[in-house]
């Protein structure tokens, strides 16, 4: 397996790798899937937990072993992220949401100026990718009123609560739709959000991508192997230096897929110094730079006593563009907030508060609260972050192994987020929204930009193609490539992504 | 399909679970070191009873027990065990150890085993049968209570690994009581009767049991301190009642 000279070496088996390697698998190639984490159980159920701190017991879980550091308005912060390290990556903890971006997010028009002036891919292009990881993905949901995206094949019945939050929202003049999910929905589905999912219902880098690969036999997986360096000539990646269990290691292949996620691809990139002094792949300087995530709104509304469990189907897309600016979706974060989340939700606000010490006399009004407005459903406003070159993945040559990055939060960015809290407020009016976030709220699991594609080789690391510029045989596919963030969740684009990826890989190899 | 593996089912109480859970129409697998005390408990137990020689404290004969097994085992009852009664000066390292290696060895080995076939499925019950003999040892029974308070603690350990990962696999202790067995006291509890427990509480199929420890037919919660009840009731923490079998 290690001595092999593999058609194409594949590092990472989150989303974008594990779509790229079924795709090629299929057609035949020789495909190595380079996974740092464990291939464990497949009947694991296993809930993403940050409050487990020890990385040996966070690998054999999947979870990304160690703390990331974050300088963020240039105080450090130490803490873990919710990333994932096995196979599938992230992705065997995420909600399934694959939602498509709005034209917007990629096209650049006078209605809707882009902020870098479009993706080099336009929307009307990827629509045939959209489409096709759709299916691979097994999607279902709604119909967005506000969108003219083909349908998709319908989930199963609304639950009653959801169909009444839908009402509810619709009778405000909102445009709620059942939100767009990789789930099969398979007899005494669980609906694994927020947890690995046991079966191949819920669909996933591992149960969409990396199980069907390895079913074509044309795919290996190591497991276990942390690549350490990329190692070429300027213009060719060579091999790669990994250790095994711990053991070093040279991995060959013909071409290198780099799909370690968007800390993960640009860290490698940034190590590679022994023989590219900038790192590989890096003679724009942008590697790693143009950092951007999320900025997540958290609330809760109440729509009443009546409204029985937990609403996880419901998005809309009425505050993503308002008055030319770029906000984002809002969806169903699939948690009732009853007394026990409005208790932590509200600890948690004390905790970052001089009155931290009372946290437990919470528990009062999280009680009355909940004897006398019901449940509470939980939503989230997910609102587009911009690129700017400052914030960026960094890499601490004493310790290259860790995710670090350095971040600030623009008075752009504070003022958009201000005017989408209004523009939600007003919006849910009437069914009593309640904040659960105050501080601006990263999402450091939806981290993007950092390897970003375009046509002009001094402000882009990627072709359209996301090869490289610099090298004929280093393509990139994991979220690092969006030159913008977009206002929806990343993983149908990374995968609608990677499978264009495969089909330009067969142009040249 | 469940099958049920019960370690020491030669007598005693490994017996009666065997008598009690084929009355309830399942099918169990008894191991024991002596072929002609599990053939005397399949007399008693009936065709849905398969008796198999091994040796708990054989870890390699555990693992072949558990590949020649008719199906994937669903349930398994740690309840092979010795106790030898010696003063501590006449303990010496090596009988110390055999009895580590059957009481802690034993639960180790089949527990291992068992854990190996769930995972593939993701559902399994594993019940040991456990006593306080760690709490306060008596006298000339050192090696019996340091192998059986080692054995709760391989169940505490094997929540911490397990218990986030697969609900579906769920193991907790029970106590059944001082028996009326070879190894117990004469004038204590009918095995068969802790064996109606045993049987109802093995077949008990929910997570929240994961991690449980049982006396005889109810579930001993963990103990909570004074100040920490006071504070339950202040900050309107929902009280735990301790679940009863039947």
């Amino acid at each position: 397996m290690i001595d092999r000279l593999w058609d194409i070496i594949i590092i990472g088996t989150g989303i974008g790798g594990g779509t790229i390697g079924r795709a090629l698998a299929e057609r035949g190639h020789s495909v190595l899937f380079v996974e740092q984490g464990p291939d464990g159980p497949r009947t694991e159920q296993t809930a993403l937990n940050p409050g487990l701190i020890d990385p040996v017991s966070r690998l054999v879980r999947g979870f990304w072993p160690d703390p990331v550091t974050g300088v963020i308005d240039g105080q450090p912060r130490t803490f873990f992220a919710p990333l994932g390290a096995g196979v599938g990556g992230s992705s065997v903890f995420y909600a399934a949401t694959l939602e498509r971006p709005a034209p917007h997010d990629l096209d650049h028009s006078a209605s809707h100026p882009h902020p870098t002036g479009g993706w080099p891919v336009n929307d009307a292009q990827m629509r045939p990718y959209f489409a096709a990881a759709e299916a691979m993905y097994c999607v279902t949901g709604g119909k967005d009123p506000l969108s003219d995206a083909p349908p998709l094949p319908e989930p199963p019945l609304l639950s009653a609560g959801d169909a009444e939050i839908m009402a509810k929202l619709t009778a405000r003049g909102l445009h709620p739709y059942r939100l767009h999910a990789a789930v099969k929905y398979l007899p005494a589905c669980a609906e694994c959000f927020g947890h690995k999912c046991p079966r191949t219902c819920k669909m996933d880098g591992r149960s969409a991508g990396v199980d069907p690969a390895m079913a074509t036999g044309n795919a290996t997986l190591l497991d276990h192997c942390t690549v350490t360096a990329l190692r070429g000539t300027p213009t060719r990646i060579t091999h790669i230096e990994a250790t095994h269990h711990g053991k070093p290691v040279v991995l060959r292949g013909q071409r290198i897929v780099l799909a370690a996620g968007a800390f993960g691809s640009p860290r490698l990139l940034l190590a590679s110094t022994a023989d590219w002094p900038q790192g590989c792949a890096n003679s724009s300087g942008l590697v790693g730079r143009n950092l951007m995530f999320h900025l997540n709104e958290m609330f809760a509304i109440w729509p009443g006593r009546a409204f029985a469990g937990p609403s996880k189907s419901v998005g809309l897309r009425d505050l993503y563009h308002v008055g030319g600016k770029r906000f984002g979706m809002v969806q169903a974060m699939g948690i009732e907030a009853s007394y026990g989340e409005i208790v932590h939700y509200l600890r948690a606000m004390l905790d970052r508060s001089p009155l931290r010490r009372l946290s437990g006399l919470v528990r009062l009004p999280a009680l009355i609260g909940a004897k006398v407005l019901g449940n509470a459903k939980v939503f989230v406003g997910l609102m587009e972050d911009l690129p700017y070159l400052e914030n960026r993945v960094t890499v601490d040559p004493a310790n290259p192994g860790r995710i670090s990055f350095t971040y600030a939060l623009r008075p752009e960015l504070l003022a958009r987020r201000k005017t989408f809290r209004r523009l939600i407020r007003q919006a849910f009016a009437g069914l009593r929204p309640l904040f659960l976030t105050h501080t601006p709220e990263l999402n450091y699991g939806h981290p993007c930009g950092t390897v970003r594609y375009g046509t002009d080789p001094a402000t882009s690391v990627l072709t359209p193609d996301c090869r490289a510029h610099d090298l004929e045989n280093l393509w990139v596919v994991d979220a690092s490539f969006f030159p913008t963030a977009m206002g929806v969740n990343p993983s149908l684009t990374i995968a609608a992504n990677a499978l264009r990826v495969a089909d330009k890989m067969e142009g040249g190899v | 399909m469940t099958l049920i593996v019960i370690t020491g089912a030669g007598g005693g109480l490994g017996r009666a679970l065997a008598v009690e859970l084929t009355g309830r129409g399942m099918q169990v697998t008894g191991f024991g070191r002596r072929l002609d005390a599990l053939q005397d408990t399949g007399r008693i137990a009936g065709d849905k009873f398969t008796p198999m020689q091994v040796d708990v404290a054989d870890a390699d004969a555990v693992a072949a027990a558990f590949a020649a097994l008719p199906a994937p085992v669903t349930h398994l009852i740690n309840n092979a065990a010795v106790y030898p009664r010696r003063d501590i000066l006449d303990e010496t390292p090596a009988s110390f150890a055999a009895t580590l290696a059957i009481n802690l060895g034993g639960v180790v080995a089949c527990t291992d085993a068992a854990l190996r076939q769930m995972v593939q499925t993701g559902i399994g019950r594993i019940m040991n049968v456990s006593t306080f003999a760690d709490i306060a040892p008596l006298p000339a029974s050192s090696a019996y209570a340091v192998s059986k308070g080692a054995a709760r603690i391989y169940t505490r350990a094997i929540v911490a690994d397990l218990a986030d990962r697969f609900p579906g696999i769920v193991m907790n202790d029970w106590m059944p009581g001082m028996l009326a067995t070879g190894m117990g006291i004469s004038h204590g509890l009918d095995p068969a009767i802790a064996a109606r427990w045993g049987a109802e509480l093995l077949l008990l199929n929910d997570p929240g049991l994961m991690g449980s420890v049982w006396e005889m037919d109810r579930e001993l919660l963990p103990p909570r301190s004074f100040k920490g009840r006071i504070k339950d009731r202040l900050l309107f923490r929902p009280r735990r009642t301790a679940r009863r079998l039947g």
